[in-house]
């Protein structure tokens, strides 16, 4: 399911030439919209990585759960620190589980 | 890369055994001595003995230890001591990492002691780990050029300039009038010596028409500015005057000739003294002005100038005429680029448009005028045998002076101009001087006359036929028999209604920003206030600009008097060496992106409250050091955490979060908190409530940061994701930050992160903001308190262990 983007956070990275998402996002499917903020122009090419919802610098945008792998009121959450990325995880019945992962961009 | 480990050495001083007293030094510092990176711990006390300064430097220079970190507490003179000390030895002040005790609460005797050793062991690990982390750092030079531009040349500019140029600075004076002198010279008297404003631009004139490194650009504008502090360049444009400078002698031979005669919008009420042609004085009609006229409003420079698009078509009568041959009709404008190292902006004020003013039949009833007029007409004394307006005071009888007239009022200027007072009251005493039969009224709401102007208010009192009336006009009308003006006014004070005869109704209209302000705004992008004068930091730093290297002097500022208005400018001018002297120097702990990190979002280049942000090449930011003043918001606004501050970086404070996530002083159901604090109002108010023993829950912990604006929303992620279960950050009052809107910003972006715990199913209460002022220290004890008591009704953050 594609990125949806939460229009009263999105300040279209300030209208700059590229937003962050469009930036990072692999298969370039982000971009702006006549308003100046972001939208997914191909949602069925989507895969889901979520590299969109975790740059995004407003948190202005969610990933969807596809139905196949939880259906309504599943979500993921990403938080990213300066170097670990935390997840939440809400699955159908409302139970939650989260998890902090140590990114490995930083040599100690 | 691979870096060599760093060796500490950790120094705990304790002065008189106060430290003993609450904590195990003897335990801290056995376990302190098996922490990474550290060479030895030892416990010393302040002044250091000069032996174990001497051992110290010796382990130094032998390589032992290249780093200290001292523990204890410090006040601000102690840290600079001991970082002398060791700066023979070798040892770049930035390596020394400080661990304040007391700033952290551990030194409370109020707390318990078992728990104050755990915080104790917390608070050092977490310095140990940003000391690991420091890195010697050297300040910077950078060239500058020794030029200052000055826009403007009213008489803060013209003084300025000739400041700067005694001092050996080239100075570049700008001016868009075809002459200098700029209101003052419009000016009849000066208050309170009351002498002839003119004398003392003449003065100045002199000085700088002798010296070689002024350069006065008339009729010119600021186009363009590249460039940053120290090495400005500046694009000049240079309207056409059609008479040469060099030849033009002033004769006024072309004054006699010229075809043209307009009307100059000044009433009827002429500025111009008559000129002393071949042919004896011409005298002008009151309010007229040729095409071919002497600059404006100081002749000076001496060359007439012609408005061209006056001129009938194919007339050439002046260039007939002309026995210097002065006169190039063809003239174009010139485009001129100077070098300056620092700009000062002193444009300087407009009169208030009277005209919006209804109440009082400006510019509908003939005998109401403004007071800019009245100073004009008041200067016709300069010249006393040529009676050059339409007003003939020797057959006035009375005239009325309404003070405040669109000043201090919701519908025109909110403000008050501070001179109008004291100015009306120099214009009563000069028409009294010469006319003492006039009767004055003065209609005042309250006389400001400030300072010393107070014996100008007594002076006048003392006169003759003076009357001061509490309250306004409410009616003013031309009685058309006499063609004097009616004003009818209540006496607030009695309550009796007044009806007067004036054959004068003076209106002393406000002070607002010049209109070329606009224009050099727009090229120099200053930002604005909300009247439009040009502020940064109205108390601390009255002087600068939010642009770095462009300062502000004079009525540009606020509305100020003449003696003020020179003090304002020669405090921009001082500010200005700065970045005239050379060389600029840039402290160390600037900015820097890492261009590896870096993906051009350009964030910072938008958030930066200096707009300091350039681009390289490349396309990525690089902060102008000369113009960054250091305040880190561009570390905090960064989104993928790729710019530290050098002193503080991004990777130091996120270790110290770290640090502080893994090592619990606390059981689990007590909160622990992490606050941020501003250094230049919380941290202080921190101290302070420290130093006098005000109670703050033993549950905070805080990190002192540059700004409250540099603190980056991953900081806040890390703690939270660690397990600490609130954050707080401390940063100025609204509309207080010291660099311009960082609490805003980082409000703004915590904002946006408590959303995001919202859908995390985190409670937003885990982040938040409090504004401190610097003496805030028992509302810093409440806010903790109430925090804590908040965190203890939500519960543990989910993630702790």
């Amino acid at each position: 399911m594609p990125p949806k983007v939460n229009l009263e956070k999105c300040d279209g990275c300030k209208a700059q030439d590229e937003p962050l998402c469009e930036q990072v996002c692999p298969g370039d499917l982000m971009t702006l919209n006549d308003n100046q903020q972001a939208y997914c122009r191909a949602t069925r090419d989507c895969w889901d990585c979520m590299c969109c919802t975790k740059i995004c610098p407003v948190g202005a945008i969610e990933t969807t759960i596809p139905y196949q792998l939880g259906y309504y009121g599943a979500k993921l959450v990403p938080m990213m620190g300066t170097n670990s990325i935390t997840w939440t995880s809400q699955d159908i019945h409302g139970k939650v589980e989260r998890f902090r992962i140590k990114t490995r961009t930083e040599q100690d | 890369m691979a870096k060599t480990p760093a060796k500490t050495a950790v120094l705990i001083v304790d002065s008189d055994g106060q430290m003993a007293q609450g904590i195990n030094t003897g335990k801290l510092t056995e376990k302190l001595s098996s922490g990474k990176d550290v060479v030895f711990c030892r416990i010393l006390k302040y002044p250091l003995p000069e032996s174990q300064a001497e051992q110290i430097k010796q382990e130094l220079t032998e390589g032992i230890c290249d780093r200290i970190l001292w523990i204890g507490h410090f006040t601000g003179t102690q840290k600079r001591c001991l970082t002398e000390t060791f700066v023979p030895a070798g040892l770049n002040p930035f390596l020394h990492g400080w661990c304040d005790l007391l700033d952290q609460g551990v030194l409370s005797d109020s707390q318990d002691r078992a728990i104050m050793e755990k915080k104790a062991l917390t608070v050092i690990r977490m310095a140990l780990a940003r000391t690991r982390l420091l890195e010697a750092l050297e300040p910077m030079e950078l060239p500058a050029s020794k030029s200052v531009l000055i826009v403007g040349a009213g008489v803060a500019g013209l003084n300025a300039a000739e400041t700067l140029s005694q001092l050996g600075h080239k100075v570049h004076l700008v001016e868009q009038k075809s002459g200098v002198g700029g209101k003052v010279a419009l000016l009849s008297r000066f208050y309170p010596r009351m002498c002839d404003p003119h004398c003392g631009i003449e003065v100045v004139l002199n000085a700088l028409s002798a010296s070689e490194r002024v350069d006065i650009h008339t009729l010119t504008r600021v186009v363009e500015t590249n460039g940053s502090p120290g090495n400005y360049t500046i694009r000049l444009e240079k309207a056409p005057r059609y008479v040469k400078t060099d030849l033009c002698t002033a004769c006024g031979e072309c004054l006699n000739v010229c075809p043209v005669e307009f009307d100059n919008g000044r009433g009827a009420i002429q500025d111009m003294p008559p000129f002393n042609t071949g042919n004896g004085l011409l005298k002008l009609l009151p309010g007229k002005t040729r095409a071919i006229h002497p600059a404006e409003p100081f002749p000076f420079p001496e060359a007439f100038v012609i408005e061209r698009d006056r001129c009938p078509a194919g007339c050439q009568e002046c260039e007939k005429v002309c026995p210097t041959g002065a006169i190039d009709l063809q003239d174009g404008s010139v485009s001129e680029t100077v070098e300056a190292g620092a700009i000062l902006v002193a444009t300087g004020w407009d009169p208030f448009p009277l005209s919006q003013v209804t109440e009082y039949g400006y510019g509908v009833n003939p005998g109401v005028i403004g007071n800019l007029e009245m100073e004009q007409l008041l200067a016709t004394f300069r010249v006393p045998h040529a009676p050059l307006s339409t007003f003939d005071l020797n057959k006035t009888e009375a005239v009325g002076f309404v003070q405040c007239a669109g000043s201090r009022d919701d519908r025109y200027l909110k403000y008050c101009s501070t001179v109008c007072c004291s100015g009306t009251l120099k214009q009563v005493m000069t028409l009294k001087q010469a006319y003492p039969d006039i009767r004055c009224y003065i209609f005042y709401n309250d006389i400001r006359s400030t300072g010393f102007d107070e014996n100008l208010l007594r002076t006048v009192k003392m006169l003759d036929g003076v009357v001061f009336i509490p309250g306004f006009p409410a009616q003013v009308e031309t009685n058309r028999a006499t063609g004097k003006l009616s004003a009818v006014a209540e006496d607030t004070l009695s309550g009796r209604e007044i009806k007067l005869e004036l054959d004068l109704l003076v209106l002393a209209g406000g002070m607002q920003p010049s209109q070329s302000a606009d224009q050099i705004a727009a090229t120099l992008g200053l930002p604005r206030n909300q009247y439009g004068f040009f502020e940064s930091h109205h108390q601390c730093r009255p002087e600068e600009s939010q642009r770095t290297g462009i300062f502000v002097g004079g009525c540009a500022r606020e509305p100020m008097n003449v003696a003020h208005s020179l003090e304002s400018i020669h405090l921009a001018a001082m500010k200005a060496l700065r970045f005239t002297m050379g060389t600029v120097h840039v402290e160390p702990a600037y900015p820097v992106v890492d261009k590896t990190k870096c993906d051009q979002c350009k964030r910072c280049v938008e958030d930066c409250p200096f707009s300091c942000f350039d681009y390289d090449e490349k396309g990525f930011p690089v902060p102008d050091l000369a113009k960054c003043r250091q305040c880190g918001n561009c570390m905090g606004v960064c989104p993928v955490i790729a710019i530290s501050k050098r002193d503080c970086t991004i990777r130091q404070l996120s270790q110290q979060v770290e640090t502080m996530g893994n090592s619990p002083f606390l059981d689990y159901e007590e909160p622990i908190i992490l606050s941020f604090l501003c250094e230049n109002d919380a941290a202080p108010a921190v101290r302070l409530a420290m130093e006098q023993g005000i109670s703050v829950p033993p549950n905070v912990i805080s990190i002192p940061v540059p700004c409250a604006g540099a603190v980056n929303n991953a900081l806040l992620a890390d703690a939270l994701s660690l397990g600490i279960d609130g954050v707080l950050i401390a940063g100025c009052k609204e509309g207080h930050c010291h660099y311009v809107n960082g609490d805003q910003l980082v409000r703004k972006r915590s904002g946006d992160l408590k959303d995001k715990l919202e859908t995390m199913m985190i409670e937003q209460e885990r982040v938040r903001f409090v504004s401190l002022e610097i003496r805030d220290a028992l509302k810093y004890a409440d806010t903790v308190a109430s925090y804590v008591a908040d965190l203890k009704a939500i519960g543990p953050n989910p993630f702790k262990v």
